[in-house]
């Protein structure tokens, strides 16, 4: 059976599957590092080790989010090029897959690091692409090579 | 027994902490206002003013230019951390010095391959300070060899 962890950050639903998850994390501390990358909001320090958090909130639109977050969750997933920290409002949930329903998308619009979407509840959960957003958010072709519908370098 | 190489100043620069092996520190002083000259700038360099010290005019480099680093501490209130160079006497711009620690209250920590690129040319080492990451301060890649008058 699959599940898949279903979280909010600024309007915008993700899932990732719960085997992709290796820790949630709640009122951690986050780092600033100067010249991090444009979608890399900050880092955060796990088990000794630097995790950087991925701004998701740029997905949604143009500005970033997550300063209007003020309690929320670190989700710390694998991906193949290292672990990455996802920021989540404290809605998150672990729901089975057949709990959710597959949604129609328009996939030439939204497939930016996006592999799919759900529908659980009424709300939409858009299914990352994680290993695709964690390199193309960390090494600053986010906002050279893509048009992503308004996700930009917040500086 | 502790020696001053085993030893570590912590400063911070726009809420970042840095460390840097006492062994290159000459002095840290913390009352500069009187005792500077914007006018003796060379920003190519990365020399924004200089510095009287011990009778003679040195070199004071901001590395938040190079860090792109927004500092709240105007230049006048930040503290100067005078560094032995290959050319002299050179003055680094902090916004505040935090306290002196032994070597072994830092546990290393290597950067994430997904962020090495943007570390690079600006940091190669950072360490961890009650789980706090540090930067590792490598004063050669702000001031150097080039001998600059000011």
């Amino acid at each position: 059976m699959i599940r898949f962890g279903l979280f909010r950050i600024g309007g915008f639903g993700f899932a990732v599957t719960l085997e992709q998850i290796k820790k949630i994390l709640q009122n951690s501390t986050d780092y600033s590092l100067p010249h991090l990358p444009g979608a890399v909001a900050a880092v955060l320090v796990d088990g000794g080790e630097l995790v950087p958090l991925l701004d998701l909130s740029l997905l949604a639109g143009a500005e970033s989010q997550l300063s209007n977050i003020t309690q929320g969750y670190r989700v710390l997933v694998k991906s193949e090029y290292g672990i990455v920290a996802l920021p989540a409002d404290l809605s998150g949930k672990i729901v089975a897959e057949e709990k959710c329903e597959l949604s129609a998308t328009n996939e030439q619009k939204m497939n930016f690091g996006i592999i799919g979407k759900f529908i659980y509840q009424s709300e939409e959960y858009s299914l990352l692409d994680i290993n695709f957003l964690a390199l193309e958010m960390t090494q600053d072709i986010w906002q050279n090579q893509f048009d992503t519908g308004g996700a930009r370098r917040h500086k | 027994m502790t020696v001053v190489g085993d030893r570590k100043l912590i400063f911070r620069l726009g809420g970042m902490g840095f460390l840097l092996d006492l062994s290159e520190v000459v002095e840290v002083v913390t009352q500069i206002t009187d005792s500077l000259d914007p006018g003796r700038s060379d920003i190519g360099q990365g020399i924004v003013s200089a510095l009287q010290f011990r009778q003679t005019w040195i070199p004071v480099v901001d590395p938040a230019l190079k860090l792109d680093v927004e500092s709240t501490v105007k230049m006048r209130d930040k503290t100067a951390v005078i560094l032995r160079g290959t050319e002299g006497n050179w003055a680094l711009l902090v916004d505040q010095v935090d306290k002196l620690m032994a070597a072994d209250n830092f546990q290393s920590c290597a950067i994430p391959s997904l962020l090495k690129v943007a570390a690079m040319g600006f940091y190669s080492q950072i360490q961890l300070l009650h789980n706090e990451p540090m930067i590792v301060f490598e004063p050669e890649r702000y001031y150097g060899s080039a001998v600059v008058s000011v």
